[in-house]
Formats: structure tokens, C-alpha cells, sequence
């Protein structure tokens, strides 16, 4: 193992900012999680009022877990878990994947390889630091508990189960990365094993049975033994506590390590078990302009996000009525309250429309996502030479940039539509009112001009300081959502959040709703977006640096 | 002769760092004209201005008498382009790229023509069009754009470094593929820093040298300012013994050789006068674009020597 403290130094020297804002990340979370509870869900009466509602609503169950009783910190494991166990999942895959297929594909696997290292050091060193990463991370969740005074032994059981999930992807991480031959293909598949475990533990859920002895708690179907989410579920450190779930995980990732270390002893560099498919030796007659090119690059995380805001659409609708349903008085004024400030400053009208407007301003952010990665796509081919290409042939400075504005409107757009389908399809198979529609499409209409403006803020970021566009595009983005959306459940002053276009989406729920703050924001964008388009024609093609 | 490429005094200043300061070149219809200069005098900077990807900051700078900033795209249907060091799209294969490209310079014109030279140039090169781009190595990269921009005809051809990656035999074939355009009529503009990649394409050269031109002529006439070495058998004979020869230089006898240089123009009178001496194994090698490059790059090498030497001697003290 010669040299395993360097290359162990050198990844936590790699990735310290990375790492850092993941610690931070899930430390934020905890925090926000308890606050969360205690605020909306104070007492065990509106939790237990939240449970019956849950019981009656598998779509929800599939997205958080079962309930486990009234107690706050057994509450708060079941909003939460799943959605932390995706993101230990996904640090970890993605920390395998980058240090070892990664660095083959870059060619610096090579020159570490012919050093003493050899061909395992390397492997053990990232197995290593991401189970320091883990276990770090693990020690956070358990310490958030630990700081708002939850059972000292549950705490425990919850960071390690939080651990054992994220051993488990680390694992499964460190084998895709053996089996793939580029880490784009390593990462999508070991994302979508993380992405079925959440899909698969959501299926146990819903289809779990309510508890006799205990009305307020289920048990979950026998499916969400197949996940490792699952698992750490089943440890229910606050209500039943059992350990040996979360060992099935640990278990799990160390024989993907395991398999992980005995293809890397045998194969050589640069191969795989699943070779890189071939691609078409002549392109399609479509792949004719830079419109189609920007689409080629952008088409799968695009489908991604569709399907994302067709689902999220279905959810939406089809939850519209059960809020409606049989839950007690003061728990939909609590969840009316709550759902009024995502939906806008002072929003205020039915419960269902505030609640269709509050998920669509959801829809509004995945847009935006969609919006700022074409930009983020344009600065990309700038910095790596392949925008160089494509101007030096019979392609404008102006007629390049705009393919990029147009895919970033059209998928916007695009996202929303399908989002108003799936809310519409969902909502009339629930049986909802005919005005439900009414509601669906002008809350969707309603966030675009947000997301145009804020499209057209970041393309002007890349017209005058090229550099910053990617890390000052998304920050632009993830502040107008946070402040936009989160701004009045945190209680920040009006005028911050005033700084946010999505502040100033109309709120469609009232009955003269003001349109005129969306159409300033169209034209605004309009002028905005037009000014960066004649910048990028002025300026130098900005190579990476 | 009609001028294709016509720069003078082009400047470039990047804030407070000057790229160009006051380049010329003139690149004359139906010549390769060879552009030589080491890494950083300036080469890709004036490519990109010449291709509108970046403006000028001063002096002028025209192709085909147009502006390349303000008529880029008009320009860029005459214009076929290899950069220096091709990205390709990651999801695209190579055949994909090639076949994207010449779609956005305007489109294949005659569409069989241009599938049986693409499958030529395929051919010749050994290249594999259908595996994804961020498989290629750095060779194979340069291939994609090569075969490009030689699928369909253009007027002019812009090569950076062209075969930087390539290998000797597949350097051998892009100069077959470049003769094969110069045929048609087109115009070549060739940087390099690989001087026998020059001496073997171009008609005239023009040196550049931290963002100058030093030196520009048709190869004849800049090898007329390096000295051409002769060496022959000294049968045993001391220096002092050709001490009559006209023109000589820095004759210097080394073992059984005695060498000399002499001005590559004034060689007849020498010849004579070694016929006269009736030598033996007598060799003449002419001057290589190799001298003529170091001679402008001398000083810059003695002194980043000496600059080498005198931290090592502080490095020494120090410890």
C-alpha cells in the first residue's frame, strides 16, 4: 500500500470544498428539518392530524415513509430519511466514480498506476475517504438530533443508518465504476440504482398496512426489503429500534468493494466489463445547425427534468382533493398557513389553489434549472474550445448564442406544459372541479416570467464576465428560489425578498390577481436578453481559464 | 498575384498584456505560406483574429479584402479551419462531428462528392468515425477537424499546427491531401513550430517573434542569409593548407574532416577552388530552416540558459 496516505491526502485536497459543502448541506437540512417540524407540526396533535392524512395518500408515502407514531424526532425521520438517504447515495456514487473511472478517462489514473501505488492503492485510498466522508456526515445527522435534545441511542441508530445507506452507494459506486467505461456512464448508472432504491422503498411504503395495535403508525410492504433506503428506514430509530437492518447495508457495499477490488486486479486500464457503445458514423440529416447541436448536448438531463415536472404535475393533481378530504379543521389551517407563504407574500384564498399555486412555483424552479444549464452549456463550449468550432464556420456570434437562449425558452417551456398535462391528468382522475384546470394552467402560466427574467440575468452574466457564468448563474438561481419560495417560511425582510423575480409572480389563487408586475418582468427579460445577445456579438470568444 | 490574407500592423492587447504588436503578413493566392514562431509569439492569437473569434486591438487585418470581424460568416463559407488542439462534443462520435461541421460551413454542395471523399479521407488517415468523442485520443481529435475541413473544397485553408499528435506516416498523408487542394487553386496558411513540416509544404515563410514578424520571404531567399557547410577529407593536411579558399568561414580541420561555411550564394568560387585541390568525400548540406529559426530565437534561448543557470548557482548557495 505504498503511497495510500498521499493519494489519501490528495483526494481530501481535491475535494475539500466539495465535501465541505456537502457537510454543511446535510448539517442545514438537519437543522431546517427540526425547525420544520416544530414550527409547522408543534404539537402531537397536528402530527397525528398530518399521519391520518399521510395514511390515506400512498403518493405521499411514496415520497417520504411511513409513519412511526407522533413522537416529533420519529416524525421528523419519516419526512426526511429517504430524501437524505438520495443524497448520501449520490455523494457517495459520485465521489467513487470521480476518483477512480474519472481519472482513468483524464489519463491521470495511468501516471499514478506506474508509480509504486499500482493499481489498487489508488482504489483503497477512495474507498477510504469516502467512508470518512460518510461517517462524517453520519456524525452530523446525529449530532442534529443530539442538539435538540432527541434520545441519545435513536441519534445514534439514525446517523447509522444514514451510513450505512451511504456505504452502501459507495460500494455500489466503486463497482460502476469498474463496469463502465467512461464516468458519465458510471455515474447514470450507479444514479439510477440510487434513484430505484428511493422508487422501490416508495412502492414498500405506500403499499404498507396501518398498524392495529397503533393507528398512527404502518409497517411497510415487504418490497422496500429490496432497497438499501429501505433498510436504513426499517431501524426506525425512534420508535422500534433495530439495528441489524442498517449492517445489511454496510454488508451490501462492502461486497460491491469487494467485487470492485477483484475486476480492477484482473482488467486492464481503459477497460470495462460493458464496453462504450458505438456511435453513428454519419450524423443524422437533423444535426444540421447549431439549434440542433445545443438540443444533442442538452437532450438527456432535458428529458430528465420533463419527466420529473410530468410526475411532480401528476402528484400535484391528484393530491389537490385529498386536501379536501377528512383531515381536521386545524390541521389545514396549519398546512394553509405553510402552503400560503411558498405560494407568495400575503397569498391568501382556498387551500386547494394555494396549494396548486405553492407546487407549481416547484415546476417554476425546475424550469429555471432547465433555463440556466443551457446558458451554463454555452459558457462550457466557450471554455473547451468547441464554440471556437463552431464559429469558424458559416455560424454568427449572434446566431450561436441565440440556439442557446432558444433551447433554454423552449425546454422551459416545454417543462411547464407537461407539468400543466400531468396536474390536469391527475386532477380530473381524482375527480376534481372543472375551475381545478383553470387554476393549474394560469399558476403555470404564471412562472414564466420569473424564470425568462432570470434566464436572461444569467445570459447577461456570460455576456459581460464569461468566467463567472457557471458558478454566479446557478447561485443567482438558487438564491431567486430560496428567496422566492423559502424566503417567507424563514420570515426575511420584504425588501430581500423583493430581490427575487419569483417574489413577483402573480398569485393566481386571488380574484383580481395583479398581472402587471409578469408583464414588466416579460419585457424587462425581453430587453435584458437582447442587450446580452448584442454584448456576446461585441465581444472576444473567452477561452477556459 | 491577387492577396488573400493581408495584415499590417496588427496589434492585440489582452489588459496589460500585448500578444501583437505591429504583425505583418501577406499570404498571396495559390501559395502555403508557412507561419513560424515558438509557442506564445502570437500565431493562434492572429488566427483567431483573422476568423473574427476575436477583435483586433489595432493595424488591419483583411481576407479576401474584408474584414474577417464584420463579414465573418461570408468569409467562413470560403474558409476551411483546423485549430491547434480540437475539443470535440463528448456525445458525439466523430463521424457525427465531421458531418456537423461541414453542415455549418455551409453544407456538403454536391452530396456524392462529398461522401466518397469523406470516406477517402477516412480511409487514408485510418480513422474510425463511430467512436464517441471523448474516446478520441489527441491524434484522432485532429483528424476529425482535418477531415472537415478537407471533405469540401474551400478557397482558403487555415491550419494551426496541424499535425501536432500526428504520427510520421500520417503526417506524410496530410501533406499528400494538402498538395491534392493547392491543385484546385485554394490558398494554404500553415503555423508551425515543426520546421520540416514547413520546408516541405510552403513557398514562402514569414517568423514571428513575440508577436512580430522578424522574417518573411520565399524559402530561396531566406536561405540566402545562413551559410551552407562544406566538408571534405583533410588527407592529412593541416588548416593552414586551405587557407586560399575564397569565402570560407570558421574552417576548423577535426580529425580527418575539415569543415567550413560559406555564403549559400558565393558558392562557385569555392567549388572552384576545392576542384583545384582535388578533395576527396566532399559534402555540401544546405542550410535547414532549423538554423534560420534558431538564429532568431538564439538569444532568447542563451539568455533563458543563463537566466537557468545563475537560480541554480542561488539554489546551490542556499543550501
Amino acid at each position: 500500500m505504498s503511497g495510500l496516505g498521499t493519494l489519501l491526502r490528495q483526494r481530501f485536497r481535491r475535494d475539500r470544498i466539495q465535501l465541505l459543502v456537502w457537510v454543511l448541506g446535510f448539517a442545514a437540512l438537519a437543522s431546517v428539518g427540526h425547525s420544520a417540524v416544530s414550527q409547522s407540526y408543534g404539537t402531537p396533535k397536528d402530527r397525528a392530524g398530518v399521519i391520518v392524512l399521510l395514511e390515506q395518500t400512498p403518493s405521499v408515502l411514496v415520497l417520504r415513509g411511513t409513519p412511526q407514531g407522533t413522537q416529533s424526532d420519529a416524525f421528523q425521520f419519516m419526512l426526511l430519511f429517504a430524501f437524505l438517504g438520495v443524497l448520501i447515495g449520490l455523494m457517495a456514487t459520485f465521489l467513487a466514480v470521480r476518483h477512480t473511472r474519472g481519472d482513468e478517462e483524464q489519463g491521470r489514473a495511468e501516471l499514478i498506476e506506474s508509480t509504486p501505488a499500482g493499481r489498487i492503492t489508488p482504489l483503497v485510498a477512495t474507498a477510504l475517504e469516502g467512508v470518512i466522508a460518510v461517517a462524517v456526515i453520519a456524525l452530523v445527522n446525529t449530532g442534529g438530533f443530539l442538539l435538540y435534545g432527541a434520545d441519545a441511542g435513536g441519534a445514534v441508530l439514525a446517523g447509522l443508518a444514514l451510513a450505512s445507506v451511504g456505504g452502501c452507494f459507495l460500494g455500489i459506486g466503486l463497482l460502476a465504476a469498474q463496469v463502465m467505461r467512461t464516468s458519465r456512464g458510471a455515474n447514470g448508472l450507479a444514479a439510477a440504482l440510487v434513484a430505484a432504491a428511493y422508487m422501490v422503498r416508495g412502492i414498500g411504503d405506500a403499499t404498507g398496512t396501518v398498524d392495529v395495535d397503533d393507528p398512527l403508525s404502518m409497517t411497510a410492504g415487504w418490497v422496500s426489503w429490496l432497497s438499501p433506503i429501505g433498510w436504513g428506514q426499517r431501524t426506525s430509530p425512534f420508535s422500534d429500534p433495530t439495528v441489524w437492518p442498517a449492517l445489511l447495508g454496510l454488508a451490501l457495499g462492502a461486497i460491491a468493494f469487494a467485487g470492485a477490488l477483484a475486476l480492477r486486479t484482473s482488467r486492464d486500464i481503459d477497460s470495462s466489463i460493458i464496453g462504450e457503445r458505438a456511435g453513428r458514423a454519419h450524423a443524422r440529416p437533423s444535426l444540421a445547425g447549431p439549434i440542433a447541436l445545443v438540443w444533442r448536448q442538452l437532450r438527456n438531463p432535458t428529458i430528465g427534468w420533463l419527466v420529473a415536472a410530468v410526475l411532480f404535475g401528476l402528484l400535484v393533481g391528484s393530491l389537490s382533493e385529498t386536501l379536501t378530504g377528512n383531515a381536521p379543521a386545524d390541521v389545514k389551517q396549519n398546512l394553509g398557513d405553510t402552503v400560503g407563504s411558498i405560494a407568495g407574500p400575503n397569498a391568501h384564498g382556498d387551500l386547494v389553489d394555494l396549494f396548486i399555486v405553492a407546487m407549481f412555483s416547484m415546476i417554476g424552479a425546475i424550469a429555471a434549472v432547465c433555463a440556466v444549464q443551457s446558458v451554463a452549456r454555452a459558457r462550457q463550449d466557450e471554455a473547451n474550445g468547441t464554440a471556437e468550432i463552431v464559429l469558424s464556420t458559416a455560424v454568427s456570434r449572434i446566431r450561436w448564442f441565440v440556439a442557446y437562449l432558444v433551447i433554454a425558452v423552449a425546454s422551459t417551456v416545454l417543462v411547464v406544459g407537461v407539468a400543466v398535462l400531468g396536474a390536469i391528468a391527475g386532477a380530473s382522475g381524482a375527480g376534481a372541479p372543472s375551475g381545478t384546470v383553470t387554476t393549474i394552467t394560469s399558476a403555470a402560466l404564471a412562472q414564466l416570467p420569473a424564470v425568462f427574467l432570470l434566464l436572461a440575468l444569467v445570459a447577461l452574466v456570460f455576456a459581460i464576465v464569461p468566467r463567472l457564468t457557471i458558478g454566479l448563474g446557478w447561485t443567482l438561481l438558487l438564491l431567486a428560489i430560496f428567496i422566492g419560495q423559502f424566503g417567507g417560511l424563514f420570515g426575511l425582510p420584504e425588501w430581500a425578498r423583493d430581490l427575487s423575480p419569483f417574489s413577483h409572480t402573480p398569485i393566481v389563487t386571488e380574484a383580481n390577481a395583479d398581472w402587471g408586475s409578469a408583464w414588466l418582468m416579460l419585457g424587462l427579460a425581453v430587453v435584458v436578453a437582447a442587450a446580452s445577445v448584442l454584448l456576446v456579438r461585441r465581444r472576444d470568444v473567452a477561452l477556459g481559464g | 498575384m491577387n492577396t488573400v490574407v493581408d495584415i499590417t500592423g496588427l496589434r492585440k492587447t489582452f489588459g496589460r498584456v500585448t500578444a501583437l504588436d505591429g504583425l505583418d503578413l501577406s499570404v498571396a493566392a495559390g501559395e502555403v505560406h508557412g507561419f513560424l514562431g515558438p509557442n506564445g509569439a502570437g500565431k493562434s492569437t492572429t488566427i483567431r483574429i483573422l476568423l473574427g473569434l476575436m477583435r483586433s486591438s489595432g493595424g488591419s487585418a483583411t481576407i479576401f479584402g474584408r474584414d474577417p470581424w464584420t463579414d465573418a460568416v461570408a468569409l467562413h463559407r470560403r474558409i476551411a479551419y483546423v485549430p491547434g488542439d480540437v475539443s470535440l462534443w463528448p456525445g458525439l462520435s466523430g463521424g457525427e462531428a465531421i458531418d456537423l461541421i461541414t453542415r455549418l460551413r455551409g453544407g456538403a454542395g454536391d452530396r456524392k462528392a462529398y461522401a466518397d471523399r469523406r470516406a477517402h479521407l477516412s480511409e487514408v488517415f485510418q480513422f474510425d468515425p463511430t467512436k464517441k468523442g471523448r474516446t478520441y485520443s489527441k491524434g484522432n481529435r485532429q483528424k476529425v477537424a482535418l477531415i472537415a475541413a478537407l471533405a469540401t473544397p474551400a478557397d482558403l485553408y487555415i491550419f494551426d499546427e496541424p499535425t501536432s499528435g500526428l504520427d510520421p506516416l500520417m503526417e506524410a498523408v496530410f501533406r499528400d491531401e494538402v498538395a491534392a487542394v493547392l491543385g484546385a487553386g485554394a490558398t494554404v496558411l500553415l503555423s508551425s513550430h515543426i520546421l520540416s513540416e514547413v520546408e516541405h509544404l510552403c513557398d514562402r515563410v514569414s517568423i514571428i517573434r513575440a508577436g512580430r514578424t522578424v522574417e518573411t520571404g520565399t524559402l530561396a531567399e531566406l536561405r540566402h542569409l545562413t551559410r551552407t557547410e562544406v566538408s571534405f577529407a583533410s588527407a592529412g593536411q593541416e588548416a593552414s593548407a586551405f587557407a586560399g579558399i575564397p569565402g570560407a568561414y570558421d574552417l576548423v580541420v577535426d580529425g580527418a574532416r575539415v569543415k567550413f561555411t560559406a555564403d549559400s550564394d558565393a558558392l562557385a568560387p569555392v567549388l572552384e577552388a576545392l576542384a583545384a585541390r582535388n578533395v576527396g568525400g566532399l559534402t555540401i548540406n544546405p542550410p535547414s530552416l532549423e538554423e534560420l529559426f534558431l538564429r532568431h530565437y538564439h538569444d532568447d534561448i542563451a539568455t533563458d540558459a543563463a537566466t537557468a543557470a545563475a537560480a541554480g548557482t542561488d539554489a546551490g548557495a542556499r543550501r
